[in-house]
Parts: structure tokens; C-alpha cells; sequence
């Protein structure tokens, strides 16, 4: 679906915050979180049509929805990841579990399905994964089996156990993958059908106002109505067909959460006094804990940004870019929450303050939907065909772009973002012609190294564009700033850590020094330090000590 | 009846700084809300429209973004939107924006009951409602918090210094709303946002309402904003912690050395 006007988007944004302002404090989440305890009435308020109705995000208007785009549910999910990530993967599991209905549904199965849960606000749960079936799905153990009335399949009955289910629990229906004979398939299940059951709510790291339950299912009658798109076999294709945009929302929430963590220390920073000054004032502190992290997952929402506008505009799958969007934004978005605690220090070790429960929370999102070594795998396989298919030329086609912007706008940081391509495509051509992928070390370290350069020349685009979204906080200046960070890091990184990839798989000795032209980019590296000093006053003066 | 209600587009007072060297306000990047004074005006008005089945029709003027706070009491259940749009209102002051309102009300056609809020927190002037008002030579009852109707009798419940008054009058009437202090202000659901988006919104520059230039904008306003300034900033508060009984002893103490009081 195409993303809904600027306007629409942001009063509902507006709604969402407010509703958070009032009726979820940080004392009553830290309350649920230390409980362990799901909050069921918040839940159902935020789906109640008449007070919010954020589900209504996933479905058609045609079905009593909104018809929300990859963009706006992007920017909700964002929006519900700084209130509290277990709340906002309640959200989720309802729409991960809408997912298969939207994607694989009958136009009646969506009329029933899609039309009860707009008008009865029902909390959906998404059923993949099993005790030996986690990222790799061919291992599913349920099994569908035919129940025969009168010469035609009447139903099936399903049995096996489904585990790490987001609102397993509590939710009012489950999309279930099952194996029919005729392949993996979508059933939907509703929680009073006889033989279901939903185990105990696990006690977890993080995202505790979450409920997350294993289930079980013992001879579950369900008529074959039931079977998504009324076509055995098509479970699979249509979970994947879904994962650019799933990715994206995760993503979404690796960002939200991080951002808040920094956020939450840079304020902090401009009160707290040390050696005769605020730590925002000192670069030890801001050039470590603070500039990197939000550079980085600025860089992370461009590429975010660049998905859901990809997807929104009617392309389709963007596997990859939905993996790298969810890669760097939840891996820099962790590593961006950890820095928070040490910023804020003992405070920040405490309960007393939402960074530590941000960084318990936030690590689920390196975990689900795809964990990110499988992000990984899944990076460089999309981008290695990529290479092959265009004869090594894919990164360097793609580095003469970034060169072209870099005349037009010298400091978007573009020049920075084509040194990290070109040293990208070597890389991947020194690996190509040493037959070094088949290390999986390789495969997965070029998977990370595809995620930072190709986000540093999203980003740099982005910062180099006349016009930036509504979702950018800063002036051209500290926008541009934060991207040359970004980029001469990248570069940096990309040329070094391929190098040293190659040096150390490869049974030659050849240097890739000159391939990936590491005078140029060390060359790149100068201004950094003043860039990073610039970026630390923009972030003090836009997230000001309250 | 037909009721209009003036809204307007204003930053977010938690926000805006000022900048000291331009002596203007710094705009950019601070979240935009409609006038709370406003809201309550429009929340006084959907009130009435529930219990009469009145029409409410939202006027505001402001740049195509100003869009937003219509568009947002639309979702809150008003019927219709207008927003004056056009550089040609750019720099208008109160005087100039009644000019500009009073002739999108004529336009509108026939108006019962107009409600603005008391004032705008970003100017605090108070004056654009009067101004409309007069422009219309209609007249007006300012600092209600509470309004019914009652056939054709409109009972006004205004604030006037140490008590209240209750005004009568029969239509048409402006009204300015200050604020119940225990009111909470609605916010619209997602699908009543998406539901705004089908009422009918229209966009009009000075030449639809039939506005002469020589009344808009900086040339026709009387008043022109001759410098912005912070109050001077008072010194820093010190605060402690622990009991109150401490607390007390240690405000004693501070109040003994600094003489406002004697040993």
C-alpha cells in the first residue's frame, strides 16, 4: 500500500504520543517490566477504534483499516519502540500475524478475517517458529493432515508445538505454519478451538510487558476455510514475500529504541558535572558514548527511509535491503543503548532510569525476525549474486553515482561512501577470484561490511537531496556532518577489515592495499575530528536538558 | 445552526527559544500544535454539535502546513474545513487576520455562532477574536468557559475579575473560550483521522474570499512588531533533598544569612 499523506501520518503519530503521555508512565512500564506482567487493558485501549486503533495501520481501508503504508508503520513502529519495546511488540505480533491474510489471503478470507479484527480489535499472534524450526523453516514439525467428508477435504487436523510466540497468550487468533501435504501452509486458529493451548509466559531478558508463550496444538480441528489463500504449499513464499517489509518495522524499532537511549544521555549530559565542566562539553565522553551511536542509526533511518519508500512505491520482496535496514539499525541501535548506561553511569546501571531497560529490551531485535547473523548470510548472498551478475561492476556502478553527487554537494559525505564501495567491490572480487567464500567467515564478514557501506551511500544521498524528510531533526549543516561521520568510518572500516579478511583467508599473499586505495581513504579521515565536534553541539542543542 | 470556529497553527510554547541576536523566534525544528485556547473553543463547539446537530465548519489562515490543525479538528468530528492560504497574508497582524477571517465567514454564508479561543499562546494578544467581531458587527461575549444553547437563546458563562457572569444573547454572536483548568484535550483516533480526509477541505487565497490587498499583510496592519525579547533570566533556584523538616531548617538557615530574617 502506498504510504498516506504527511498530515494523516503525524496526527496519528500525535495520537499515539499523547495516549502514551497519559496513560503509560515510565513508573507504571517499570512496574509491568519488573512484574513480568503483559498490560492486556493498554493493549486492547490502543486497539480500540474509538481511542486509538494503531492495528488499523495493517489493514485495507476496504476491510475497516486505514490502509498504512511501509512508511507510516515505519514511523509508528518507531514511535511505539520509545514507549516501551515489549508494548510495541504486542503491536507487531498483530501485525506479523495479519501478515499472511494480506499477503496470501482469498478476497473472502479477508473479508471475514481482515473485517473481525478492525471491528473486534483482536490481538493477533504470528506461529512460525518451533523448538527445532527457528531461522531455518524446513525443519517444521506441525504437520496439517487431510479431514475427508463426503470425497473433499472438509478440514485439518493440526498437531505439534510452536515456540517464542509474541502474544502466544493472549492472543484472540494465530496464523499457524503447519506442514499439509501438500507443503508449509498458513492456518488460522482461533484460541477456543479445541486441542490449543497456549503454554506459560516465559520470563526473558528484556521486552517483559511482552507476552511470549510456546503452543501447543493437539488434534486442532480447523475447517478448511481456514487455509490462507485456500492453496497448500505456499506458506513459505509467503512468509518471505513479507520479510523486507517485516524487516523494516524491526528495524524501525531497533532505531526508536536506541535513539532514545542517546537521546536520554545527551540530556543528561548537559547536568551532570565532572572536572569542572558538563559532560556534553568533553569530547572523551560525547566522541565515544555519544556521536558515533547516533550517527550511526541516523544512517540506519536513511536506509530505513530508502526501503519503505521502495516498497511503498510497489517493488516487491527487497529481502536484502529489508536485512540490511534491520541489521544496522538493531546492531547499532544495541550497541547505542549499551553506551547509554555507561553514559549515564552508576544512574544508568539502576532501574531508576530507562536506559537500563531500554538495553535489556532492545537486544530482542538482534534476535527476531531474523537473527543477524542470518541477516548476515542474508546480506551477502542478495549482494554476491549481485556482484557476479554485473561482473564486479555492481559497487563500482554504484561508487560512480556517489561520485556524481559529491561534485554537486562536496559535503554529503559522498566521496567518503564511493572510497567505501570501490574498496567493497575489490574486496568482493579478491574473494571471488581466491574462492574465499567458501569460508563462511568470509561470507558473513562481507555481509557486515556490504551493511555499513551501502548504508553510508544511502545516508550520504540522503543528506545530499534539496529536500529531507519530515523525519530529519537537524539543519543541513549537522545533517551533512553526521553523514560525513558516517562515511569516513565506513570507508575506513570497508577498506581495513577487507583487507584484513582477505590477507587472512587467502593462501597468497597479495596485497589489496592499492585495490582499495587505502591512501585515499586514510587521506578521507581528515576533518573527522571537527565534524564530530560539530555533531556533538547540534545533538546538545536539539535534545536539550529538560 | 451553523457554527464556525477560528483555530490556529502555533509552535509548541515549551519549545520555542528566542533567538538573542535576530530578536526573533526560532522556529525551525519545534513541533507545531493548534492553540489550546482554540482546542477548547472547537471542544465547546462539538459539544453543542452532539447534543443540536449542529454543522461546524473549522476557519483557519497560515502556510499550506497550517493544513494540519484543520485537518486535525475535522478528525476531532468537525464538518468542513477552510484554510486561508496565500503570501499575500504573510506578515498580517491581528487587525489584518480579522480582515482576512471575517471575510472567509462572509463567504462561508450564513453563521450562527462563531467561537475563537481567548488568544494565541505564541502572540497573547487576544485581539484577533474581538477583531472578527467587529469586522462582522457582530457582537461579541469574551472569556466564557462554558456555553449552551437554548433555542435561540445562547447562555454564555464568562470569567470577569473575582466571580462569574452569565450573558445571554440571540444569534449571531462571537464567543472567545478560555480554558477549564481541569479540561483534557481530545485526541482523534487513527480512523477518525483517516475519516477527516473524505470532509470537504477547501483552500482559499485572498482573491477567493474577495479580500483587497491593501488590507492584508504588512501594509494593512496597523501594528508592526518592533522587537522580540526574553525576560531577563532570574538567578538559579537551589534545591535539596532529603526531609522536610530538613529542607525547612536549611531555608531558615539561607534566609537568616541573607537578612530576611532575624536571629
Amino acid at each position: 500500500m502506498p504510504s498516506m499523506d504527511a498530515i494523516s501520518r503525524n496526527l496519528m503519530l500525535d495520537s499515539l504520543r499523547e495516549y502514551a503521555k497519559r496513560r503509560i508512565p515510565y513508573d507504571l512500564i517499570r512496574d509491568l517490566d519488573e512484574k513480568n506482567e503483559f498490560p492486556a487493558e493498554i493493549l486492547k485501549e490502543m486497539y480500540d477504534r474509538d481511542t486509538l486503533g494503531v492495528h488499523l495501520l495493517m489493514i485495507p481501508e476496504a476491510y475497516g483499516g486505514v490502509s498504512g503504508g511501509t512508511y507510516d508503520i515505519y514511523r509508528i513502529c518507531e514511535a511505539l519502540a520509545r514507549i516501551d519495546l515489549g508494548i510495541a511488540t504486542g503491536v507487531f505480533a498483530t501485525f506479523l500475524g495479519t501478515d499472511p491474510l494480506n499477503v496470501g489471503g482469498t478476497e473472502e478470507q479477508k473479508e471475514k478475517w481482515l473485517k473481525r479484527i478492525a471491528s473486534e480489535n483482536l490481538l493477533v499472534a504470528y506461529a512460525a517458529t518451533e523448538p527445532d524450526a527457528g531461522s531455518d523453516l524446513v525443519n517444521l514439525r506441525t504437520r496439517a493432515e487431510h479431514v475427508v467428508k463426503n470425497g473433499r477435504i472438509a478440514g485439518y487436523r493440526i498437531t505439534g508445538n510452536k515456540q517464542w510466540i509474541s502474544n502466544g497468550g493472549v492472543a484472540d487468533m494465530h496464523t499457524v505454519l503447519a506442514l499439509a501435504p501438500g507443503g508449509p501452509s498458513w492456518f488460522i486458529v482461533e484460541k477456543d478451538m479445541e486441542g490449543f493451548s497456549a503454554n506459560k509466559h516465559e520470563d526473558k531478558h528484556g521486552i517483559r510487558l511482552s507476552n511470549t508463550a510456546g503452543l501447543s496444538l493437539d488434534n486442532v480441528y480447523v475447517p478448511a476455510e481456514n487455509l490462507i489463500g485456500m492453496e497448500e504449499g505456499k506458506g513459505l513464499l509467503q512468509a518471505q514475500a513479507v520479510f523486507g517489509y517485516t524487516r523494516v518495522m524491526v528495524a524501525a524499532f531497533g532505531l526508536g529504541a536506541g535513539e532514545e537511549a542517546v537521546e536520554q544521555a545527551i540530556r543528561y549530559s548537559q547536568q551532570r558535572i565532572q572536572g569542572g565542566g558538563p559532560l556534553s562539553d568533553k569530547q572523551g565522553y560525547t566522541h565515544k558514548l555519544i556521536v558515533p551511536n547516533y550517527v550511526k542509526l541516523e544512517g540506519a533511518r536513511s536506509y530505513i527511509e530508502y526501503t519503505a519508500l521502495r516498497l511503498d512505491s510497489g517493488e516487491h520482496g527487497l529481502q536484502t535491503e529489508g536485512a540490511i535496514a534491520k541489521y544496522g539499525a538493531s546492531e547499532w541501535g544495541n550497541k547505542a543503548a549499551d553506551d547509554a548506561i555507561q553514559a549515564l553511569g552508576g544512574y544508568g546501571y539502576t532501574k531508576d532510569f530507562p536506559v537500563e531497560k531500554i538495553k535489556r529490551d532492545i537486544k530482542i531485535t538482534c534476535i527476531y525476525e531474523g537473527t543477524s547473523e542470518v541477516l548476515e548470510m542474508t546480506i551477502y548472498r542478495g549482494r554476491w549474486q549481485e556482484h557476479l551478475k554485473s561482473r564486479g561492476r555492481y559497487y563500482l556502478d554504484m561508487a560512480d553515482r556517489l561520485d556524481e553527487l559529491h561534485a554537486k554537494e562536496p559535503r554529503c559525505g559522498a566521496h567518503a561512501s564511493a572510497l567505501a564501495l570501490r574498496a567493497l567491490g575489490a574486496v568482493m572480487e579478491e574473494c571471488r577470484l581466491q574462492k574465499l567464500t567458501r569460508h563462511q567467515h568470509v561470507t558473513f564478514k562481507l555481509g557486515r561490511l556490504i551493511a555499513a557501506a551501502e548504508t553510508a551511500a544511502i545516508f550520504s544521498t540522503a543528506a545530499g537531496a534539496q529536500k529531507y524528510a519530515e523525519t530529519v531533526r537537524f539543519d543541513r549543516e549537522g545533517w551533512q556532518a553526521m553523514a560525513r561521520v558516517f562515511a569516513r568510518e565506513a570507508a575506513l572500516n570497508t577498506a581495513m577489515e577487507g583487507l584484513a579478511l582477505v590477507l587472512g583467508a587467502a593462501d597468497s599473499g597479495n596485497s589489496l592495499a592499492d585495490a582499495v586505495n587505502i591512501e585515499a581513504v586514510q587521506a578521507e579521515q581528515k576533518g573527522m575530528v571537527a565534524d564530530m565536534d560539530l555533531v556533538a553541539a547540534k545533538l546538545k542543542q536539539t535534545f536539550k536538558a529538560k | 445552526m451553523n457554527i464556525v470556529v477560528c483555530v490556529k497553527q502555533v509552535p509548541d510554547s515549551t519549545e520555542v527559544k528566542i533567538n538573542p541576536e535576530t530578536g526573533t523566534l526560532i522556529r525551525a525544528g519545534v513541533p507545531s500544535i493548534i492553540n489550546p485556547y482554540d482546542h477548547f473553543a472547537l471542544q465547546t463547539a462539538l459539544e453543542l454539535k452532539a447534543k443540536h446537530d449542529f454543522k461546524v465548519t473549522l476557519v483557519s489562515m497560515g502556510p499550506p502546513q497550517a493544513k494540519s490543525v484543520v485537518q486535525m479538528g475535522m478528525a476531532l468530528g468537525a464538518d468542513e474545513g477552510v484554510l486561508l492560504s496565500d503570501m499575500a497574508f504573510a506578515g498580517s497582524d491581528t487587525w489584518a487576520t480579522s480582515y482576512a477571517l471575517a471575510k472567509a465567514i462572509k463567504k462561508i454564508g450564513k453563521v450562527d455562532l462563531i467561537f475563537a479561543g481567548m488568544q494565541a499562546i505564541d502572540g497573547d494578544t487576544a485581539q484577533t477574536g474581538p477583531g472578527v467581531a467587529q469586522q462582522l458587527g457582530m457582537p461579541q461575549i469574551t472569556f466564557c468557559e462554558r456555553v449552551e444553547v437554548d433555542g435561540r437563546r445562547i447562555i454564555a458563562h464568562k470569567q470577569i475579575d473575582g466571580g462569574h457572569e452569565v450573558v445571554e444573547a440571540r444569534p449571531p454572536v462571537l464567543l472567545t473560550m478560555i480554558m477549564h483548568k481541569d479540561y483534557t484535550p481530545r485526541y482523534p483516533s487513527f480512523l477518525s483521522v483517516n475519516a477527516s480526509l473524505k470532509k470537504p477541505f477547501h483552500t482559499w487565497n485572498a482573491a477567493d474570499i474577495g479580500a483587497e490587498p491593501q488590507y492584508l499583510g504588512l501594509k494593512g496592519s496597523p501594528t508592526q512588531v518592533d522587537k522580540i525579547y526574553p525576560p531577563p533570566q532570574r538567578e538559579k533556584a537551589a534545591m535539596f533533598s532529603g526531609s522536610g523538616a530538613e529542607g525547612m531548617a536549611r531555608i531558615m538557615q539561607i534566609m537568616k544569612a541573607e537578612h530576611f530574617l532575624e536571629d
